[in-house]
């Protein structure tokens, strides 16, 4: 899930790793540093979330190698929207959620469906298993232009409140919130089972 | 019925054609009931749908019974209707029988009898019932189809339920939260309009009024707000 | 038998040098010029517009080219040879935007023409291209203004000329050219730069000017924000200038 905030934006998911009601790994990372300024989330399936992101790892190298500059998160999420695309036919089973800063300031989020079709929204965008949980909790609870601390307080309340209701989600929550002074970055523990 | 029936075709072929009915549609709408210490508040959209299309913008599917208590139905709109009827002339029944009103907690058991009964052609709704107890103290059953239930603080189900119930536990049950508000009359309405005005943003099968009862010991006051109607 | 073994055409001589990169140079030598001048706010671009006789309809002529919205090229040497350029430089700039949904930087797509350069200097069965280009461009950097010659190399320039007047057109430059100078005042100089050795009458139907500079558009949505473009001069437009100078 990621959220807008004034000149600040947020993205967080949950830290289960399992297939179906199997639980494997309870530290699994979903989100990814693409730059400074940029996140990437990648929920799915596990195989093609560490594919994607070690293939996003190669391409934004390159492309900074390239054109001596870090990727703005719009144009990274039409790398990651072409990425995906190419594989038209033998998709990835995975569904993105971007959230970064871009040059001049402004926030910016989006979220793809597995295809690469890009959905841009001026509030929040939600993935994965808890989707229509979160749907829920983060349209009752967000609200336009908040500060970093409550942009902070607000994806964490509507994540963990989601994650709870979901039996594929849990085991505690990353959030990472993005302003242009840095990242800050807070692992939360919710109920553990 | 016809079984089969004869295709019209120039080709001296007869082909089968396969004819089904099926008993169940599933009327959409979202349901929800929060319990507070001395009062209950239930409500219901009023929309009612079958796939794409919208039957009709004002269908209530939360009922006033005659022992004060309230139900919810959801899921298909002619069983709620149906199973309405029946509670309402079984309620009759035991004020016949017994010469007073049944309480809730007795209702409550009542409808999960009934709704058992039927366990091999059961009624395709998700009831919720609210009221108040015998001290007074707002109470929540929900129930499934086959008439397993529980009693609750609050719940909310349907079409939009999966998007509020975490919603609910979040603004009602305060999960993760350190400090607790008192909750009052006022925060519950409050917290329900939220609800379902975000649930109408999100899900097509909810919005058109949303209908409130706000069951207190003065009695029943019902209220209506308008939600979106695309 | 021994040319048998002879695959490229681009061999090293004893000196060191790749003779037929020299011959390709001499190419681009005896073609028209062309002038590049970076102003302060944009890069125009110009160049001659030579007509083997007066009955070839100068109109279906055009040597200042659009690659992309914010980048055109001029070239000197052979017509032909820049076509297939041109071509590629569009194809490839059309490439970039199907990934980025954005414009290529100007930095870009010169690396990728003068990668393209460069493999014809090297490939089996080809040769050099006969032509050097001036690429002007204008992105988020800003405006920029790139020489690229047949060996692939590049540079990014102030002012630079290519073709046969090169020599004296680049000593012009330096006398004329100024940082603060621009873009009206770079369009009059670059004029003068070409009449320098201009052979016959300079009228708006023999010379071909092109300038990329920042303009605002408004999207779709009537948002309206300021982009880099390129855009060619029309001939009205040249003439005007050219009634301003003499």
């Amino acid at each position: 899930m990621a959220m807008k905030g004034k000149n600040c934006v947020a993205i967080a998911a949950d830290r289960r790793f399992g297939v179906q009601l199997m639980t494997l790994s309870t530290d699994f990372q979903k989100i990814f540093e693409i730059n400074p300024r940029t996140y990437i989330g990648l929920p799915g399936l596990a195989t093609d979330v560490q594919t994607l992101s070690e293939l996003f790892r190669f391409k934004t190298n390159l492309y900074k190698l390239r054109e001596e500059r870090d990727i703005s998160p719009k144009t990274f999420s039409h790398m990651v929207s072409s990425t995906l695309y190419e594989k038209r036919f033998g998709n990835y089973f995975c569904e993105p959620v971007i959230a970064g800063i871009e040059k001049d300031g402004s926030p910016y989020i989006c979220s793809m469906d597995l295809l690469g079709c890009i959905n841009h929204a001026k509030d929040f965008v939600v993935s994965g298993t808890a989707s229509s949980q979160m749907y829920g909790t983060a349209e009752g609870l967000w609200e336009p232009e908040l500060e970093p601390e409550e942009l902070f307080e607000t994806i964490a309340q509507a994540m963990m409140s989601a994650v709870d209701r979901d039996a594929s989600s849990g085991w505690g929550v990353i959030v990472h919130v993005i302003t242009q002074d840095g990242v800050m970055t807070k692992t939360l523990k919710a109920r553990m089972d | 019925m016809q079984m089969y029936e004869e295709q019209k075709s120039s080709c001296p072929v007869k082909v089968p054609v396969e004819c089904r009915f099926s008993p169940y549609t599933d009327n959409g709408g979202t349901t929800l009931a929060i319990a507070g210490d001395d009062f209950c508040v239930i409500a219901g959209d009023t929309r009612q749908s079958e796939g794409y299309s919208i039957n009709s913008r004002y269908a209530p599917k939360v009922y006033q019974l005659s022992n004060g208590s309230v139900l919810a139905t959801g899921g298909m709109y002619a069983d709620g209707v149906t199973l309405v009827k029946m509670i309402e002339q079984r309620l009759e029944w035991y004020r016949h029988a017994h010469d007073k009103q049944m309480s809730s907690g007795a209702l409550a058991q009542m409808l999960s009898t009934i709704l058992y009964h039927k366990r091999m052609f059961p009624y395709y709704v998700w009831n919720t019932l609210g009221g108040l107890d015998e001290d007074g103290k707002g109470a929540v059953y929900s129930y499934d189809p086959v008439g397993s239930y529980e009693k609750q603080k609050w719940n909310c189900s349907g079409s939009a339920g999966h998007l509020i119930q975490p919603f609910l536990d979040n603004q009602i049950g305060f999960t993760h939260q350190k400090e607790k508000a008192p909750l009052t009359l006022e925060r519950v309405v409050q917290v329900t309009k939220d609800a379902f005005t975000s649930a109408t943003e999100r899900d097509i099968y909810t919005g058109d009024n949303l209908e409130m009862f706000l069951v207190t010991q003065n009695g029943i006051e019902k209220t209506r707000v308008e939600l979106k109607k695309d | 038998m021994a040319d048998r073994y002879s695959f490229s055409l681009t061999t090293f001589s004893p000196s060191g040098k790749l003779v037929q990169i020299e011959h390709a140079l001499n190419a681009v030598a005896q073609g028209v010029t062309s002038v590049g001048i970076k102003a302060t706010n944009g890069i125009v671009i110009a160049t001659e517009k030579k007509t083997p006789s007066f009955l070839v309809d100068d109109e279906t002529q055009e040597k200042v080219t659009l690659i992309s919205p914010n980048i055109g090229m001029v070239y000197s040497g052979m017509g032909p040879d820049a076509r297939v350029l041109v071509d590629k430089a569009r194809k490839s700039a059309q490439e970039y935007k199907q990934v980025y949904h954005e414009e290529p930087p100007t930095a870009i797509l010169v690396k990728e023409i003068a990668s393209v350069m460069q493999e014809f200097t090297q490939s089996g069965g080809v040769r050099p291209f006969g032509v050097s280009l001036l690429i002007a461009g204008f992105d988020e950097t800003g405006p920029t203004l790139y020489q690229v010659d047949p060996s692939g190399a590049f540079w990014a320039w102030k002012a630079s000329a290519i073709g046969k007047n090169m020599v004296n057109a680049k000593t012009f430059l330096e006398k004329r050219y100024n940082e603060t100078m621009e873009i009206e005042d770079a369009v009059h100089t670059a004029i003068l730069t070409l009449k320098e050795g201009f052979e016959g009458q300079m009228t708006e139907s023999t010379i071909e000017i092109g300038v990329a500079q920042i303009v605002e558009v408004t999207s779709q949505e009537g948002v309206k924000s300021k982009v880099g473009r390129f855009k060619k001069l029309n001939a009205p437009e040249i003439k005007d200038y050219l009634a301003n100078i003499a």
